[in-house]
């Protein structure tokens, strides 16, 4: 029985393990998310976000829709346990929270620009840039993880560093937010949608 | 003549008298030894309540999360909706951390504001300094960071409690829909500037 247990252990271990991928490896995960990218016009998808605070007992689970659609309109609709939605558009901050409406500009924010850019990349998978992130690849079985580590001192006391996860087709699965105290959001995004034709008011509030 | 006097006087007396006075509390004589707060008591409760708050004319949203980690110890985090954490505070016997603040909100006053409204918020226990009633409810009053509170119950059940300064009501901690020792909606209400914080439980 305890060998059986035994077993069950490594083969789980090994299936989870993660090996950092060679450079080779790297550059065509790079191409495969690129071209994915710019293939992707629209995106809808189901979210689950746990918000991990260490002192807490459990993990606080909240769940929503997102849309995203090319260039740059992107909108947030929290559903449980509350009605929210934040929308990033022509550089303004749109807010709906449950009925009440309020609007921030962050264009003039050079952190919400940089969220906002690092939201709409995120969600494409396209964030290679290697002026903005010391960027790590690993592999677990067919997806990969890679680990963005912002260069910006300012920024990487918000943030210290994104870990975004892709499936073998290059979609990102998984969005993971970890500040400056190792506590962190983690987004697992669930039936996705591509290129499916939306509608501007679509993004609205 | 004399009745404008004795009028203004009137005024005057009462602009200028307690607290108590002024809403006409009874005194007590048998004194309850401590007040209770039994809100954020439990230990093995996650308390997280969505947050809305109106501050000097801008209103903004949040995640509001208290846990009480042992006797007299919680920790306080304010968080967006998004999850990047606003703030983030340790209260331990007398002693006030902050862990974490957004570098935009780190001012002196804002953090000893939102010091001084936690610290009421979550004091399981306080000395009472006097007892009074007025109807069915009984008042206790306290000292908290040297600030007199008004722990207001009815039935035993704390559902508001006020900070007065002098002879004003300066911020008023309001505990509605509550389910045992759970109030699902609590509203902390400033009167001398504009600031109020409405909290709703998750679950």
């Amino acid at each position: 029985m305890h060998k059986i247990l035994f077993l069950i252990f490594f083969i789980s271990v090994g299936a989870f393990a993660q090996k950092e991928m060679t450079p080779t490896e790297a550059v065509a995960l790079k191409a495969k998310v690129k071209t994915r990218a710019d293939a992707t016009t629209t995106v809808l998808s189901e979210f689950t976000q746990y918000k991990h605070l260490d002192f807490l007992s459990d993990d606080i689970v909240s769940q929503g829709k997102l849309a995203f659609k090319v260039p740059n309109l992107v909108k947030w609709e929290y559903t449980k346990p509350f009605a929210y939605s934040v929308l990033f558009k022509n550089e303004t901050l749109f807010i709906n929270d449950d009925g009440n409406k309020s609007n921030m500009d962050v264009g003039s924010n050079k952190i919400f620009k940089q969220l906002n850019q690092l939201i709409t990349a995120s969600i494409r998978g396209d964030m290679f840039n290697d002026d903005e992130f010391n960027i790590k690849y690993f592999k677990i079985n067919d997806s990969s993880l890679v680990y963005f580590l912002p260069k910006d001192e300012q920024f990487s006391k918000f943030i210290k560093a994104f870990h975004l996860s892709f499936n073998a087709n290059g979609d990102v699965t998984e969005v993971k937010m970890i500040e400056p105290s190792d506590d962190y959001t983690q987004i697992k995004f669930t039936d996705r949608v591509v290129n499916k034709n939306l509608s501007d008011a679509v993004f609205t509030q | 003549m004399r009745f404008l006097l004795n009028s203004l006087c009137f005024f005057l007396l009462l602009g200028c008298a307690s607290y108590p006075v002024q809403n006409g509390f009874e005194s007590k004589s048998d004194s309850s030894q401590e007040t209770s707060n039994p809100y954020f008591a439990n230990a093995e409760k996650d308390y997280v309540y969505k947050a809305k708050i109106d501050a000097f004319n801008k209103s903004f949203g949040g995640i509001f999360i208290v846990k009480k980690l042992g006797p007299e110890h919680h920790r306080i985090a304010f968080s967006t909706e998004i999850g990047n954490t606003i703030f983030d505070f340790t209260f331990e016997g007398d002693d006030f951390k902050v862990n974490r603040i957004l570098k935009e909100l780190d001012r002196k006053i804002l953090i000893n504001i939102l010091k001084r409204d936690f610290k009421a918020l979550i004091q399981e226990q306080s000395p009472v300094k006097n007892h009074f009633s007025l109807k069915n409810d009984d008042i206790l009053q306290t000292d908290i960071l040297s600030k007199k509170h008004y722990f207001h119950y009815t039935n035993n059940q704390l559902n508001k409690i006020v900070r007065a300064d002098r002879n004003k009501e300066k911020v008023d901690f309001s505990f509605t829909n509550i389910d045992g020792q759970f109030a699902k909606e609590i509203e902390i209400a400033h009167h001398n500037f504009k600031l109020h914080i409405a909290l709703k439980a998750f679950k």
